[in-house]
């Protein structure tokens, strides 16, 4: 009996210490009755291996010891479906433009891979090791908050007492509110008439005290951005009048945000500040301050990048969206 | 293939759904007479309702704390067991049980 006298003792190890010995008396006692069966029935004492039969067809102790647990759990089945909305939520909004930026680090920022043993292995490293210890991070704390609700008095309250009258109205996600319409409309009339009005020129300062000059290239932002403008004033108010999506303006505006997603990419990278004129006198340096304006903004580029993808991420999922529907 | 398994265990799923809330009435119905949980499960099996050891015990001890099962360990056959009867709590709610089971059946006669 050495295998079930080991048997019982290993469900033993898992069980509460109030009814260990009770539960494993009641099951030791099961277990003799079956082998005491089986052995009246082959007509000879079972053999080790007919035992170990029988305890296999039991069951692992871990599992026999889980069934006379009480059923537990971090984050139980009312509270689950809200847990995993909100760790969505936080990956979407949170780790996802997270490693875009560290990425972007890696690729764009020669500071960034320096700080880190200068090199593409040690700048990987930071950014993948970084990236884990802040999921961690996320995540143990949302599943700490809800497992807190779970166990708090706050719970009963809060998944019982509720009204279907303070649900969300259902929406059409392929439906544009006019309000939206009009923002856009207004906002990208606005712009364009400023980029118009204070951009046009090349020197977008000129006073006595001071003269900043851009670089040639501009006017191909300038009329890049003018061109983006028109086009969302466009858009905006072809919503207006018929506000759905469809699958040509979702591919219009998913075309539009590309544009002006790699105009201000290719922006911070073309040192656009050509000068900085000060007045006479000055002691402060207009060439050193434009150069230095310029390398800010071009570190600035994989902010660009990674706003870029999740504008451009939420265009393609409207598109995909629209012709599914 | 995938969708034959599917099926299979979509049917497992639900006879053992269906059986685990006929098996509290089982063993309720079957402690109207003392047993021990080795002989409970023996006459389970032998009307058809076989149960294995770690679904009874669990459940016994369940309905004991439910208060619907009396126990006591007791010395037979030169072994120590314990025994268990319906406690008068138990018979008053397997009459309801059984009441209900019969409004069921009888609906679910109707459907069908």
């Amino acid at each position: 009996m050495d295998l079930l006298d080991r048997y019982l003792h290993a469900v033993k190890f898992w069980l509460p210490k109030a009814q260990r010995q009770d539960i494993v008396s009641e099951l030791s006692e099961d277990i003799r009755s079956q082998i005491e069966d089986k052995e009246a029935e082959l007509g000879r004492p079972l053999t080790e291996a007919d035992v170990e039969a029988i305890l296999i067809r039991v069951g692992r102790p871990v599992l026999v010891a889980n069934r006379y647990l009480p059923q537990r759990h971090l984050i139980g089945p009312a509270l689950y479906p809200i847990y995993v909305f909100v760790l969505k939520i936080v990956t979407a909004c949170y780790l996802v433009p997270w490693i875009l930026v560290g990425i972007g680090l890696m690729l764009y920022s020669p500071g960034y891979r320096a700080a880190h043993g200068g090199g593409w292995v040690g700048a990987l490293g930071a950014v993948w090791g970084g990236f884990w210890l802040t999921t961690l991070v996320a995540v143990g704390a949302v599943t700490v908050v809800f497992a807190t609700l779970e166990r708090g008095a706050s719970k009963p309250g809060f998944l019982e007492t509720w009204s279907p009258r303070k649900l969300p109205p259902v929406r059409d996600p392929n439906r544009i509110s006019r309000a939206d319409s009009i923002m856009e409309l207004v906002a990208n009339i606005v712009f364009a008439s400023w980029w118009v009005l204070f951009m046009s020129s090349p020197i977008v300062l000129d006073r006595p005290d001071i003269r900043i000059t851009l670089a040639p290239v501009w006017v191909y932002f300038f009329w890049g951005y003018l061109m983006t403008a028109a086009a969302n004033v466009a858009l905006g108010g072809m919503n207006l009048l018929r506000p759905n999506w469809t699958r040509a303006k979702a591919g219009f505006r998913l075309a539009t945000n590309l544009c002006g997603s790699a105009l201000f990419c290719t922006l911070t990278q073309s040192d656009i500040l050509l000068n900085i004129s000060l007045a006479p006198g000055s002691t402060a340096d207009g060439q050193a301050i434009a150069a230095a304006i310029n390398m800010w903004a071009s570190r600035a580029l994989p902010f660009a990048i990674g706003i870029g993808l999740v504008v451009l991420a939420v265009d393609i999922r409207r598109l995909v969206r629209v012709k599914a529907a | 293939m995938t969708h034959v398994t599917d099926l299979s265990s979509a049917y497992e799923n639900l006879r053992l759904e269906l059986r685990r809330g006929c098996l509290a009435l089982a063993v309720l119905a079957a402690l109207r007479s003392e047993q021990y949980g080795y002989s409970l499960r023996k006459i389970l099996a032998d009307r058809g309702m076989a149960i294995d050891e770690n679904t009874l015990y669990p459940l016994l001890r369940r309905l004991e704390t439910q208060g619907l099962l009396v126990s006591e360990w007791r010395e037979e056959d030169k072994r120590n067991k314990r025994f268990y009867r319906l406690s008068p709590d138990g018979k008053s709610i397997l009459k309801q049980l059984l009441a209900e089971w019969r409004s069921i059946n009888d609906s679910l006669a109707a459907i069908l």
